[in-house]
This record gives C-alpha cells, sequence and structure tokens, in this order.
C-alpha cells in the first residue's frame, strides 16, 4: 500500500483524538446524560398494525405514584414531520399505522414506574385491512394507509400516489428497442430484508426546559441541525430557541440520521415541568426504529455475444413501512447502484418507496447500496457464467473509465474500478476460482457517492499555540473528525496533539450537512482548510508587520510563523492578538457542488448526479459444508479507492466494520415479521456478526486522487458495506453451483438449493 | 420499599449504597454511583457493552444483582487504567485504532483482561481472543483491531502504575 507520507500529519497512521476518553470510559455519551431532577420517559406503543383508535384512556397511568406527565395527540401540536415527505404524527391521532407506533408518552420518577405507567395505559382499536407487503400495497383496491397522502408537505421533486411515496426514474436510450436486437436478455428478481443498524449505543435524548422558555436537548443523534429543524416544526418554535447538544454517539450508521426520541423528551418535559430522559430499550430498537428498507429488485439487462452490456432495465421497491423516512431517497438512489459502474448505452431505471403496515425505516449505511449490488452484481455473474467468460472478465469489458458518463450523463473523472477490480482479484488468487470441492471465490464492484451538502467551521487559535476546531459535524466513532483534524494541523503547520474539538452544539458550531453519506472527513476537511487559510493570511499579516517584511515573505513551520532568520511561534501571535484584538479565530466553509448531468434522464430524483464517487472491488473466498449449508468466509479482501488515504488505520477500520457489516447482511441478518410483527426483537435471534463470524480482511487502499477532496480524499464510510452481500452471493454460487437470490443466504436457503439443484458442483 | 444498605467495593473504594433487591450492579454503577464507564444496551446479557469484573472475572452487569456483589470485588473501567497509568490494554486499544465509537470498548477491555489474567504469559493466538471476546458486539470494527490490540497487549509487559 502506498503511504503518502510527503506529508507532515495527513497520510499517517495517528491515534485517534478521543481515543484516551473511550479507553478509560470517560467519554460522555447520549446514554450518559443525567440532569438534576430529571424524570425518565417510555413510550405506549401500539400493539396492532393497522386500526382506527377507538379508546384511548391514559387514566390508569395517571393514577401510579411516581407518575408526572402522560401526554396524547390531544396535548400536542398535530404537526407531521419526515425528511421527505411530512407525513409522521409524534404520536398517533385517529388510526396506527404499525406495530409499535407511539400512542401516548408517560413520564415518571424512576424508568421502572414509566414503563409501569405504559402498561397501565387501556387502549381499543377497530381493525383495518393490512398490507405488510410492497406488492399487496401497490395491488388494486389496496388499503391507503395515508388517507390524506395528497395533503401532506414533501420535497417538490417526489412524485407521489396514495401509497407510492416516491417514484423516481433515470431513463436513456430506448431498452425495448435494444434489448430485440440483444444476443440474450436476463431477468431476475432479488430480495433483501430489513436489518437494523445495529449501533451498540441506543438512541437516548433529554430534554430540559430554560427559565426564559428555551429548550436544551441532548441527543446521540447523528444531525444537530436536523434535530433543532425538526424539533422547531413540531414545537411550533423559532430555531434559536432550541439549542442541541451531542456528547458522545455510541455509532449510528445512519441508523440515528432522523429525529428519535428528543421530541418525546421535550415534550414530557414541558408537560412535567422537569427535564425528561428516554432511552430507547433493545426491543424497541429492533421494533420502532428506522431500519434499512426491505427491497424487491427486479432486474433484466441485455448483452451482445461477447458481452457487451446493451440495455438495462430495473424495477426496485423499496418497503418503507409506515411512514416515508429516508424511502424516496432510498428508492432513488438504488437507480445508480443498479446501474453500477458499467457503460450502458439504454437504460430505464425505476425506484419506488411504498408504504406498508411495518415499521417506518431510514438509512443504513450506503442506504440503497447493498441491495442494488447484491441485484446487479448476482446477475453479471450469471451472465459470465451463461456465457462462458470470466466474471472478472464480463466486469473489465464493460465497466466505466474517465471521460465516460454516469447514468445521469454526468461527466466521470478519477474513475479506479479497473484498478480496483484487478487488485482485489490478485489479492484473492483469482486464477483458481474454485479451489476446491465446497470452495469458491466471488468478486463484486460497485461505487458510491461522496455526499454533497454544506459544511462550516470555526478554527480559534488558542494562546498556546494549539488550535479548536468547531463544526456540527459529530464524531459518530468512525474517526472522520479526527481526519478532519488532521489536515487543519497539516495546513496550519501543527502536530495533530495541538488540535481539539469543540464541544457540539448548536449555540456554538456553526451548520453542517452532517454526519452521513461519507461526507464528514472530506467536507469538514475543506472547510477546515479554507478556515486555515484564512489563518495563514493574518498570522501572517501580524507577523509581517512584527519582521518588517512583505507577508509574502512569511511561512509557518513546525508551530512558528518563520520569515529568514526571523521567528515568532505561533502561540506567541496567538497571544498577542488576543490582547489586541480579540483573538484569531477564522471561518471557513465548503460545499461540494454535483457535477452537470442531463436533466432530460432524471425524473423526481432527489439526487441526480453524484459528487466525487468513489469505485472499489471485494473478493472473497468462501467455504459450503453441502451437508449442512453452513458457510465460513475463509478470506475476504476489499480494494477501495479513496483518493487519498487520510490516515490509512482509520480507513482500514472502516473497510473492517463496513464489511463484518455487509457479512451480517449477507449471512444472518434478518428482522422477521409475522402479520407486521417483529418476531425476533432480540439480540440473541437478530444475529450481528460476533468475533468469531468475521474473518481477518484485507484492506487495500488505492489512492486515485479527486479533484474536490483535501488532498485528493473521496469519501470512504458508507462503501465497504456495499459489496459484501453480492461478494458473498457469488463466491457461493461459485462454490456450489447455487445462486441464491434473497438475503440473507442462510444455511437453509443453500441447502435446499442444493437440493433442488440437478447439478450440484460441490 | 423496603431498600438495602449495601457496602460495595469498587475500583478498589468502599461504595455505601442503599439499593432495590432486584436492581442489577449496572443499575447501581451508572445510575447510583455514576460511575457511566460501563455502558448499557441490550440489558439482557446478549450485547455485551455492560461487562465488568467480578472477583476478576468478566460478568455482564445488567443481569447481575447488586445485592450478589456484597463483600466481592468489583472492576469497572473507571479502576483499569487512568491518563499516565493506562493498563498495557488500554494503550494497545489507543495504539491500534481498537477504539471507534468505543461504546463496546470498556467491556472488551475488561473481557480482555480477564482473559490475560487467566492466562498469564500467553500471546494468545487470534482465534482464541476472537472466541475470549465473542460475547461482547462491536458494530464498528469488525474485530480485527481489537483482536490485534489484545494480542499485542498480552505480549508487552505491564509498566509499574
Amino acid at each position: 500500500m502506498k503511504l503518502s507520507n510527503q506529508f507532515a500529519v495527513v497520510g499517517h497512521r495517528l491515534p485517534r483524538l478521543d481515543a484516551p476518553a473511550k479507553v478509560t470510559g470517560s467519554q460522555i455519551y447520549g446514554t450518559d446524560v443525567m440532569l438534576p431532577g430529571m424524570l425518565h420517559g417510555k413510550l405506549f406503543r401500539s400493539p396492532v398494525p393497522h386500526a382506527l383508535i377507538r379508546r384511548l384512556d391514559v387514566r390508569p397511568a395517571l393514577a401510579i405514584d411516581g407518575v408526572r406527565a402522560v401526554i396524547t395527540a390531544a396535548d400536542i401540536p398535530g404537526t407531521r414531520y419526515g425528511p421527505a415527505v411530512k407525513d409522521m404524527p409524534v404520536l398517533a391521532t385517529d388510526r396506527v399505522r404499525y406495530v409499535g407506533e407511539p400512542l401516548t408518552a408517560v413520564a415518571a420518577v424512576t424508568a421502572e414506574i414509566a414503563e409501569r405507567a405504559a402498561a397501565a395505559i387501556e387502549a381499543e382499536f377497530d381493525p383495518l385491512p393490512t398490507a405488510f407487503d410492497p406488492e399487496t400495497a401497490l395491488a388494486e383496491g389496496a388499503p391507503v394507509l395515508h388517507p390524506d397522502w395528497a395533503g401532506y408537505a414533501a420535497l417538490p421533486m417526489l412524485a407521489r400516489d396514495a401509497n407510492v411515496a416516491s417514484h423516481s426514474r433515470i431513463q436513456h436510450g430506448d431498452v425495448e428497442t435494444a434489448f430485440a436486437a440483444c444476443f440474450k436478455v436476463y431477468a431476475h428478481c432479488f430480495s433483501t430484508p430489513v436489518v437494523h443498524a445495529g449501533y451498540t449505543e441506543p438512541r437516548a435524548a433529554t430534554a430540559r426546559w430554560e427559565g426564559d422558555g428555551a429548550l436544551t436537548v441532548w441527543t446521540n443523534g447523528q444531525l444537530p441541525y436536523e434535530v433543532q429543524a425538526t424539533l422547531a416544526d413540531i414545537l411550533q418554535m423559532p430555531v434559536s430557541r432550541i439549542r442541541v447538544l451531542v456528547p458522545g454517539i455510541g455509532g449510528g450508521f445512519g441508523g440515528k440520521l432522523r429525529i428519535g426520541l428528543e421530541h418525546y423528551a421535550a415534550l414530557l418535559a414541558r408537560a412535567a415541568g422537569r427535564p425528561v430522559k428516554l432511552i430507547a430499550t433493545c426491543e424497541e430498537e429492533l421494533t420502532a426504529a428506522h431500519p434499512r428498507q426491505a427491497s424487491l429488485i427486479t432486474l433484466r439487462t441485455g448483452v451482445s455475444r461477447d458481452g457487451t452490456l446493451l440495455a438495462k432495465q430495473a424495477r426496485v421497491v423499496m418497503d418503507c413501512g409506515a411512514y416515508a423516512g429516508s424511502g424516496p431517497g432510498t428508492a432513488a438512489v438504488a437507480l445508480q447502484i443498479v446501474a453500477g459502474p458499467y457503460r450502458t448505452p439504454n437504460l430505464l431505471l425505476d425506484g419506488l418507496a411504498v408504504y406498508t403496515n411495518k415499521l417506518p425505516t431510514g438509512s443504513f449505511r450506503a442506504t440503497a447500496g447493498p441491495m442494488g449490488n447484491f441485484a446487479v452484481e448476482s446477475q453479471m455473474d450469471i451472465i459470465a457464467d451463461d456465457l462462458g467468460i470470466d466474471p472478472l472478465e464480463l466486469r473489465l469489458h464493460n465497466i466505466v473509465r474517465d471521460g465516460d458518463t454516469g447514468p445521469a450523463g454526468e461527466p466521470l473523472s478519477a474513475v479506479s474500478v479497473e484498478e480496483c477490480l484487478r487488485k482485489a482479484a490478485q489479492a484473492i488468487g483469482w486464477d483458481k476460482r474454485r479451489p476446491g470441492p465446497g470452495r469458491g471465490k466471488g468478486i463484486a464492484c460497485g461505487w458510491w457517492m461522496t455526499t454533497g451538502g454544506s459544511s462550516g467551521v470555526y478554527v480559534k487559535l488558542n494562546a498556546d499555540g494549539t488550535a479548536t476546531l468547531g463544526s456540527g459535524a459529530v464524531e459518530l466513532g468512525t474517526g472522520a473528525l479526527t481526519g478532519a483534524c488532521q489536515v487543519l494541523a497539516e495546513e496550519l503547520g501543527l502536530p495533530l496533539a495541538s488540535v481539539r474539538l469543540a464541544p457540539v452544539d448548536t449555540d456554538g458550531v456553526p451548520y453542517d450537512y452532517g454526519a452521513q453519506g461519507s461526507r464528514t472527513a472530506f467536507s469538514v476537511g475543506n472547510a477546515a482548510r479554507a478556515a486555515a487559510a484564512s489563518l495563514r493570511q493574518r498570522i501572517a499579516a501580524f507577523a509581517a508587520e512584527r519582521f518588517g517584511v512583505a507577508p509574502e515573505r512569511v511561512s509557518l513551520e513546525d508551530g512558528h510563523a518563520v520569515a529568514g532568520e526571523h521567528r515568532i511561534s505561533i502561540a506567541e501571535v496567538a497571544r498577542l492578538i488576543q490582547l489586541s484584538s480579540g483573538g484569531l479565530i477564522a471561518q471557513g466553509t465548503f460545499i461540494n457542488p454535483p457535477p452537470p448531468h442531463d436533466a432530460a434522464r432524471v425524473m423526481n430524483h432527489p439526487l441526480p448526479a453524484w459528487t466525487t464517487p468513489s469505485f472499489h472491488a471485494h473478493a472473497a473466498e468462501v467455504s459450503v459444508d453441502t451437508e449442512t449449508g453452513e458457510m465460513t468466509v475463509e478470506r475476504y479482501v476489499v480494494a477501495q479507492d479513496v483518493g487519498f488515504a487520510i490516515n490509512p488505520t482509520g480507513i482500514e477500520g472502516q473497510i473492517e466494520g463496513g464489511v463484518a457489516q455487509g457479512l451480517g447482511q449477507a449471512l444472518s441478518e434478518e428482522l422477521v415479521f409475522y402479520e407486521g410483527r417483529v418476531v425476533n426483537a432480540t439480540l440473541t435471534d437478530y444475529k450481528m456478526p460476533t468475533a468469531m463470524d468475521v474473518p481477518p480482511i484485507e484492506s487495500i487502499l488505492v489512492e486515485c486522487a479527486s479533484q474536490a477532496g483535501p488532498f485528493g480524499a473521496k469519501g470512504v464510510g458508507e462503501p465497504p458495506c456495499i459489496e459484501p452481500l453480492a461478494t458473498i452471493a457469488n463466491a457461493v454460487a461459485a462454490a456450489t453451483g447455487v445462486r441464491i437470490f434473497s438475503a440473507p443466504l442462510t444455511p437453509e436457503k443453500v441447502l435446499r438449493a442444493i437440493a433442488q439443484s440437478e447439478f450440484p458442483l460441490g | 420499599m423496603n431498600k438495602l444498605p449495601l457496602l460495595l467495593r469498587i475500583n478498589g473504594e468502599m461504595h455505601d449504597v442503599l439499593v432495590e433487591q432486584y436492581w442489577s450492579l449496572l443499575h447501581v454503577l451508572r445510575d447510583v454511583l455514576g460511575l457511566t464507564g460501563t455502558k448499557e444496551n441490550c440489558l439482557e446479557a446478549e450485547c455485551g457493552v455492560c461487562t465488568v469484573l467480578l472477583d476478576g472475572k468478566a460478568v455482564n452487569s445488567c443481569i447481575l444483582l447488586a445485592v450478589q456483589c456484597r463483600g466481592r470485588d468489583i472492576l469497572t473501567v473507571e479502576g483499569l487504567g487512568r491518563p499516565g497509568n493506562l493498563h498495557k490494554l488500554q494503550q494497545a486499544f489507543i495504539d491500534y485504532g481498537a477504539a471507534q465509537c468505543g461504546y463496546c470498548t470498556p467491556g472488551m477491555l475488561l473481557v480482555a483482561k480477564s482473559w490475560l489474567d487467566e492466562h498469564p504469559g500467553v500471546v494468545p493466538e487470534p482465534d482464541a481472543v476472537r472466541e475470549a471476546i465473542a460475547g461482547t458486539l462491536c458494530r464498528c470494527t469488525g474485530y480485527q483491531k481489537i483482536v490485534d490490540a489484545i494480542c499485542s497487549a498480552a505480549a508487552r509487559v505491564q509498566e509499574p502504575g
């Protein structure tokens, strides 16, 4: 691996800034927040999937000693909220749409009293017809989950229709004509289940109303400014009256993007006149959080005799559950994923987010990535095998290259799929694809965006010569902000140890689009660069005046401003400027504009052209016990283009963790439903990989520099989670000769497929 | 309710507390004593983030009654090592990038410590470490850097505190 070591701080394997706090237990997380006089909140949730509320009686709860407040929809503003469609009530009003929908909230002096009180609430329902899966919800005469859907506020570009929360399309060429001229057309259907992000810290929120009527909220949510804006909407207050603080976060992976418990804490605290804290239970996490959508993807691909892709048609259906959540964006982004990093002259791709009577969904690391990639990359292998072409060769024959355009007609640059594929193939030993009975290797490639959105930072130069970075992006655990601090340190000529992060507090740190979408180190890093440039100028001007030289002659080296013989420490500059003019604080901002695209190709799509895409390839060797269907991942290799590795250790950590999550989705993770109810809502039954399930993961960092990223970096965090599902499916197919079309690939499915296969190779 | 007086020895210090007999050790540590370094998640001994050492053995404090700990030695992450005097496992976790979000880290550290203490002088094979920590879920790291850190710590001599 190339080590980018011409720099002093970036490109180096430096320990993350928060590591000492985390290994000593002194890091404070959302679940740790405690306030004087604090009460504990619990929610009473719907036991039925779709019904009108006939009776709701909270008096039994109020009669319990220690209960301080009980609220229902009648006690609060009737605002609906949601990131794409404002369809979700805070508490159910006239009807419930999923098992687990909050009906009332209770605050009491202890969590156990609150729980007892919530359980004492009485409710009766009149059942409504249900739609538990998208096909039912899309059928003629299906129950409409949101009779008032047309009146909901929504993102203006969304196309909605009753149970269809959004319908996006990417189209160019003419697929039907192209299919008619193809040597072969392949059609397959793939499905994936609802999976949970599985962060180890449950969602938690604590709220306190201040004497002046302002609200303070402590949350472990990923987007403090979105929490603030959503609360302002729900509570009908100006944003400036809501202060959001984020202490540590015990993982998010997208599952903590959307508001979760903050509004209940705020409303209960207002009703009780005391601070209120809520922590989601494990059962609530698995039955009523914001997991990844289940998907159903139908893919038709037409090829010439030599395997050239000529046309692709896809219908992607995302089951967004009872409320749209992140479903519209996920269904739309799926279209770029199913197009894949391939040249395809004719495309017709439709993405639908569909309401069902299941728990609402959100975002989970690379939203539509694993689902779409599973479909495309499984089908690429099917096509290769059918045409008698090596799967690697089929990919190399069709991948996009520099100067090609993406599905929306956007120009592509810094394209590195070939390098990723070749490096992954070489590392796994692709020339021996079926090394023995029951053993096989799989490969898959893909692409992903470095999400845009604006970042603001301030950088304060302290009187001891250190710098403080203030950002509204939060440290989820990825280490992205250590990366941003490395960029800042590099630019200021300081060691990393001289940079620290300001606490996240919307009253004190600038806006940031947030820790999401593989953008944090990239975007905050660039904003920090801009702030550093401004600071350098001001330091140089100050030093130049003192030295009696021109500012251009002053450079920053080892914590000093230097010009020839002249030398002054940055600490001294900071101290003197503090005395003379209130100190040195600089603002920096950054936004990565999307590339130009052909608007005629893209309909009703919130992200028509991806900013700074990254490319990657995964390869695995799997052994399958053909007696039991049990699969063991023997080796796993990732070649990922990171543009520039700001911190190789941190990036490897992202790759290893993302692959582990991807392997969970490939092999064991699934929320299982019976009539809309999650039946495996414990961590014993919802099977996330343990240390014994994850093989050592070999990371190859490809550095194909981007134009826009700091030092050429590209987004890193989400991609590792995209390809594992397809990679494992392809490896299992190579090992056994059977193809599994639905995730997870359980031993049962593999065994059944082997039994049904006429010519098992194992 | 009639709370019971209980004397707990935690990180070498005595704590006099009044507890309900059904309270878990985790609840007493976090919510009564404010020792929040021990984390809470599933509360049913499935995730392992609440692991502490009881007489040197790793236990899930979420399903251990506080009253069962009378007269026994409890070690939490706060007692493992402090800045300037870190336990070798803590230093290795920093050096290897073994903590990401850090929420499982206290539990991982204590599980690892109990394993190292039970196998003095052994530099473990990675698979033995994977088995030792299999009861603690980590969703960030894929476990690799945790395994590397524990193997490396096993080979290090603990600096005298």
